[in-house]
Order: C-alpha cells, then structure tokens, then sequence
C-alpha cells in the first residue's frame, strides 16, 4: 500500500525538448545546429492528488513541459513515466488508455472549442471517441456538468458556445476534460483570458476539483498570484529549467532564488500602499539558444559571480521539499 | 483650472442605436493624472475610450453627452477638426499594439510619418525625437531599425507607447496596454508609465480589469459597469473605502499574492445585455444590497467626500455594506435567489 502512495503519478527525467533554429551561415560552414533549448533537464514528480504549479516568465517553457507530460510532443532526450510506465514506450492500447487519463485545460477557452458543436455533442465527443459504451454517455456528461456546477444540464447540452459567456465557456472546457474521469490534468493559465469576477469562480472550482476528485493537477501560469490559490506545490522555470520547487506558500513568503524573488517583487498589489523600487534583475529575457553551461539567469542576476558562469547550479534541496538551483545556496 | 477633461453623460450607441455600449458615463480627469478606467469586460471600456479619440469603428455614434479636453467639447467638434487633434492634443494605445503599428515598415519610419508629416519636424529632427521617445520608455535606439515582429509583445507595448507620445499630447489613452504581458514585462511597461508621468506631466487613461494595475498606477480611478460610470474618486480612497457595492464585489473576488482569504468570493452571473439593460440600476440583478427603489430608479451619483462619489442609492450606508459584503456568503445569497 505504502509503496503505491508513494509512487509518484507523473515523473520526468532529464526531461528535454530542443528546437532547431535558424544558423547563421559561419555555423553552416562549420557544421554546427543551434538549437533552442525549450526544456532543458527537468526532473520533477507529481504525487497522486497534488496540485503542482508551474510559473515562470513567457518563453520559459511552461507549456511545453505541459506538452511532454501528456505526450502531446515527444522529448528530445530523458523521458516521462505515468503510474510508473515510460510514456515513450507504451503500446497502442496503453496510449490510448492514457489519452483518456491525463488532461489538457487550454490557455484559451474561446478557441478551445469547437464553434459548429452544440455543448451537447462537445461533451459527448471524447466519450465516442474513446469507446465508452453508448448507454453511459448521458450519465457521464451530466456528472461531468454538476462537477463544474453549469445549472441546469438539460439546457446547457443544446447551446452553441457562442451563447455562453467566457466563465461557462471555460467551465465548458474543463467538463470536456473531466468527461474521460482523469487522473491527471494540466491546465494550461485556465484564467488568463478571463475577467477578474470569473476568475474567482474558476480558481474556487479547480481548488474543489482537488479536493473531491483527488485529481493530480498541474496548473500553468505566469503569475503566482492565481497558483496560490489552487497550488499547495510550485516549480518556478527559468529558460527551460527548473529554478526552484517548493511548498507554494514558502516560495511566496521567502522565496530562495533571486528569479524567483524577482518574480514576486514584480506582482502588482491591489491596495496603494506597495513597493515600487526597481526589480532586483536586469535586462530583458534572455536567449535560450546561447547558454549552454552556466547559470541561465548569471546576465540578468544581480548576485551573479564567476562561478554562475562555469558551472551550471544543480537543483539541490536548502530544507525538506524545497529545491533550488543557484550557487548561492551550494557550498 | 487643474481639469484637463471632463466627460459629462456620454453615451455612445452601436448598431443604429440598439445598442447602447456606453449610456450617460462621467468622469473627470485631473492635468497630470493618470486614471485607471476598470470593469468586466463589455462594460463599455474600449468604447469609451474610442469615442473620447474620435475613433469609432463605423456604425457607432455618439448619441448625447460632452467630452472638454481643455474648455473645448470634442463631441461638438467637426471631424476633419478632431482628426487634426489625434496625436497632437490626444494619442491612442489600442487593445492590441500590434494593431497600432504597421508590420510592412520599419518603427522609424513609422516615427517620421507621425513627426514629419503631423508634427511639422524635419527628418533629422524627426530621428532625434524618435530616438529620445525610445529612451523614454526603455529601448535602445538602434530598434528604431527593426520592424515590430522583432520586437517581443512588452517591447511592442513600448514601441507603441512612444508613437503615442511623439507629439507630445495632453493625454494619452492605453487600452488594457499590460493585460497580455507576463508580470516582469508588465512592470517594465507600468514603470514606463510611471516615469513620463512624473518627468514629462504626462496625463493619462489605463483602461484595464486589473484592479492590482489601477493600485500600482493611477492616482484616480472610475469603475464603468453596464456603460456607466458607477464610482469615480482617488484610488486610496476607492480602493480602501469602496463605496459602490460594485466596486466591493470587484474587490472581493480580486486575488492578492499575500491575503489570508481561503476562497475567493465571485460575483456571480454577467452584466447585462446592453442592447436590453434592467431599468433602475443596471447593477441591481447582481447585488445583494438592491431594495425595491433599484429597481425602479436610476441611482444618482452621491458625492461621499471632495472628488468621491458613488451611483448606488445606498451609498450614504457604505460602510455598513462594505461589512456585509466581506463575507462571500452575502454574494452566494444572491445567486441562489437568482436560480
Ligand atoms: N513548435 C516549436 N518550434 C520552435 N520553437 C518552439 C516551439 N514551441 C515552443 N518553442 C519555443 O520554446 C520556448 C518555450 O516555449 P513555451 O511555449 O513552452 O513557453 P511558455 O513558458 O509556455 O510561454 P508563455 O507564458 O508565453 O505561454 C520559446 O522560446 C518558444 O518560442
Ligand atoms: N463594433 C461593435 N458593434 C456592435 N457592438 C459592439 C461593437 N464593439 C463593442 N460592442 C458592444 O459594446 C459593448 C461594450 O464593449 P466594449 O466597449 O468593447 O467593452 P470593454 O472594453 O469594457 O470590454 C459590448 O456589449 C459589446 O458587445
Ligand atoms: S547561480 Fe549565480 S547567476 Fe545564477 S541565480 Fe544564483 S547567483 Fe545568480
Ligand atoms: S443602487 Fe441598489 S442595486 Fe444598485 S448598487 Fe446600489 S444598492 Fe445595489
Ligand atoms: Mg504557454
Ligand atoms: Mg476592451
């Protein structure tokens, strides 16, 4: 019993995904492929029902580990396992058990769905496609419906996704994904796209989808402050690496590396009274494709000293649970 | 005269007039002030701001109202005079900076066409102004040469905030000019704002739904619900004191990095459809405070100190509906009520 609890539900191993990009024509001639490195190394476990979230500035990467861990790109090196099984060398079947197991919430609820489907047929899709026997399908849609608290099933099934507001739509999209009864969600900024008042409603149900459905989560976003409110865990990227992983609110309270801190200063507040001294980091992002060894971040850092250059800083843990990948913290 | 504009009863109408997207709205601006204008979206926040530029998309007119930039009412002004005015006197950041720039030229010359041909500088003295205006919002010069899908969206962002600013306006109006941006480039674009506003008096209006962005921003700020204006005043004051049971339910369900809030309270359901709006107040099938007066009446602005003031016909109990409205089960009520 204790073995399978602690059997992660979801792991990554030296987890990488590189893009080729443009050459220049003196690395042509001398053989050389540049590439981006998207996802650079990352090893990361979710446990069975935790809520993991992944933050880090646009281009760092979030999504595509969203991506690998649903099997939706394929690595270039390191691999993924899902209950223990190497997600690049499932069967057919395998596969297709998977697909209906683990999740994907888009970034978009307004392009996620299909425009010419009623609600209706959008729920029933994933059901067919499956193979879940027919006689199942309206039980299944309507518990997928009082999950996400849409009123009355009965009218919902037969509207056009125009006829509902952003809040329904992207309840919409989230009973799509909970149709399959998953185990494992990634919900890529669920609502980034959404007004302040939806917002609210979504975060509360995706907390509740924790709690009652024991469902593992992964919520992508670039800003902690929605993380917090469904995340008890959060990994912090950093052009295509891992920076730091720990318990949400001590990342919040006394976050340890200094993007992290950077990222926290730079959270707008809603009261008046707020610090607004410079960010403790320079420049504009940095380039993915030309740090290879090294701190990533050693340009922008403004603690950066010779060895951030030399040597890349392993994610090591400072306190039980919370890992952090800077010079600063190794002796 | 410290008023740099003053927009009394405004209304704006799409559609040959079925729609009223922005229906009597107020709202003074102060020189050298930044405004924050927030709400849900469809409240009339785009629309507002296109008609206070004179850039309506075709079919939308404005059907009654006042909008004094300086003494002169734009609304009265005739089209020709006010396309005159656009980046001399008023500047535009829309919704979408790709939208303000052209992709087929390069940020100079699109600095020349504004510099030369409206501002009456020659082409030397265009590219200097261009390159001080990209300093001003943190560029480097040498980007004037790039063409803006080089650029990464925040230093779209910027680029179009220079354009705005080339003549220098009076006022400048962003359309939600941070919503699309990840935090660190949001604060650069904020912190740009912030600058010219204390090194070149540069007064302005954000539109955005970020109440975290008014707070850090602006010095006043407007909260517009179904095409009005509902609570106008200083933002320490709104944001403290909220006194339009609104503006608490914005507040309330606005997530904040570091408060002890377990669940956060939505105001449920939408606003209204502005092609067929509720009579009285328009907030009124959403609040758990409206009596058989909301209903009936449209609520008049209520004055509660120099420069705040508050359309809810219980706005003189404020104080005693900020209490109740803290607790997310006030808000819960209402939508069962609804169901
Ligand atoms: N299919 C692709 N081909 C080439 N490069 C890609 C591809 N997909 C992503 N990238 C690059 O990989 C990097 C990481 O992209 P990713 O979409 O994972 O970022 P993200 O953290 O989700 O950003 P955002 O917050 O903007 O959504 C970026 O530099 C991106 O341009
Ligand atoms: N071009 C248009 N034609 C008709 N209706 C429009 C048009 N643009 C906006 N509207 C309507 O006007 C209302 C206000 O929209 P908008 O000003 O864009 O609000 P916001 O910026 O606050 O989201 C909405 O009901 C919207 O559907
Ligand atoms: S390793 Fe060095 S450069 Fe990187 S974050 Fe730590 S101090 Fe800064
Ligand atoms: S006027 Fe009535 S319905 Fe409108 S906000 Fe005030 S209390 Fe609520
Ligand atoms: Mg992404
Ligand atoms: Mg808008």
């Amino acid at each position: 019993m204790s073995t399978t609890l602690e059997q992660p539900l979801v792991a990554a191993y030296g987890l990488t995904k590189h893009y080729p990009v443009g050459r220049s024509l003196r690395q042509a001639l001398r053989g050389e492929r540049p590439v981006l490195r998207a996802v650079d190394g990352v090893d990361l476990a979710l446990r069975p029902g935790e809520s993991v979230g992944l933050v880090g500035e646009s281009g760092s990467g979030k999504t595509t580990i969203g991506r690998l861990l649903l099997k939706l790109t394929e690595p270039s090196a390191g691999q993924v396992a899902f209950e223990g099984e190497d997600l690049g060398r499932l069967s057919r079947s395998a596969t297709l058990r998977f697909r209906q197991r683990a999740q994907l919430v888009f970034q978009n609820p307004f392009d996620a769905l299909n425009p010419r489907f009623s609600i209706g047929r959008t729920l029933t899709e994933p059901l067919s496609n499956t193979g879940v026997p027919k006689v199942e399908h309206a039980d299944r849609v309507a518990e997928s419906l009082r999950h996400v608290h849409l009123g009355d099933p009965a009218r919902v099934l037969e509207r056009m996704p125009h006829q509902l507001s952003g809040g329904q739509l992207q309840r919409v999209v989230l009973a799509r994904a909970l149709v399959l009864r998953p185990r494992f969600l990634v919900a890529d900024e669920p609502v980034s796209m959404l007004d302040v008042s939806v917002r609210a409603g979504i975060l509360n149900l995706l907390r509740e989808l924790r709690d009652t459905l024991g469902l593992t989560t992964l919520a992508i976003s670039h800003d902690l402050t929605l993380v917090r409110y469904v995340c008890e865990r959060t990994l912090v990227m950093y052009l295509g690496k891992v920076v730091e992983d720990g318990p949400t609110a001590q990342i919040i309270a006394k976050p340890a590396h200094p993007y992290t801190r950077a990222l926290i200063r730079a959270v707008p507040r809603p009261y008046v009274d707020q610090p607004r001294d410079a960010l403790p980091l320079h420049g504009a992002l940095g380039d993915a494709a030309s740090l290879a060894t090294g701190c990533r971040l050693r340009n922008r850092c403004p603690h950066a000293f010779d060895r951030c250059a030399a040597e890349t800083p392993p994610l090591a843990e400072i306190a039980p649970g919370h890992r952090v990948a800077c010079h600063l913290h190794t002796t | 005269m410290t008023e740099l504009l003053a927009v009394r009863d405004l209304a704006v109408a799409y559609a040959n007039g079925t729609v009223h997207a922005v229906d009597g709205a107020n709202l003074t601006l102060r020189r050298g002030g930044m405004l924050g204008l927030v709400g849900e979206s469809g409240c009339g926040k785009t629309t507002l701001a296109r008609a206070l530029m004179g850039v309506l998309p075709g079919g939308a007119r404005i059907t009654r109202g006042e909008a004094r930039l300086d003494g002169t009412d734009l609304v009265a002004l005739a089209p020709a005079e006010r396309r005159a005015r656009l980046w001399r006197d008023l500047a535009f950041v829309p919704q979408t900076a790709m939208s303000a720039l052209d992709p087929v030229y390069r940020l100079r010359d699109q600095m020349r066409e504004v510099l030369c041909d409206r501002g009456g500088l020659s082409r030397a003295e265009a590219d200097m102004r261009a390159a001080e205006l990209f300093e001003a919002v943190g560029l480097h010069p040498r980007r004037l040469a790039d063409y803006p899908h080089q650029f990464s969206g925040g230093m779209r962002q910027r680029a179009a905030i220079a354009l705005a600013l080339a003549l220098r306006p009076k006022l400048v109006i962003a359309d939600e000019p941070v919503t699309a941006l990840d935090v660190i480039v949001q604060r650069q674009v904020l912190d740009t704002f912030r600058s010219l506003s204390a090194e070149l008096g540069l007064s302005a209006i954000i539109v955005t739904h970020d109440i975290s962005v008014v707070a850090y921003l602006c010095d006043q700020v407007a909260v517009m619900y179904a095409g009005r204006v509902v609570e106008h005043g200083p933002t320490d004051a709104v944001l403290e004191q909220p006194s339009h049971p609104y503006t608490m339910g914005l507040m309330n369900a606005f997530p904040d990095l570091e408060s002890d809030e377990a669940v956060l309270a939505p105001i449920e359901g939408s606003p209204p459809p502005l092609s067929d709006p509720p009579p009285g107040c328009r907030f009124a099938p959403r609040c758990p405070f409206a009596e058989a007066i909301c209903t009936r009446e449209v609520p008049p602005p209520v004055t509660l100190a120099p420069d705040h003031w508050s359309a809810c016909h219980r706005a003189p109990e404020a104080a005693a509906l900020r209490q109740r409205a803290r607790d997310p089960l006030t808000w819960r009520d209402v939508a069962e009520a609804a169901a």
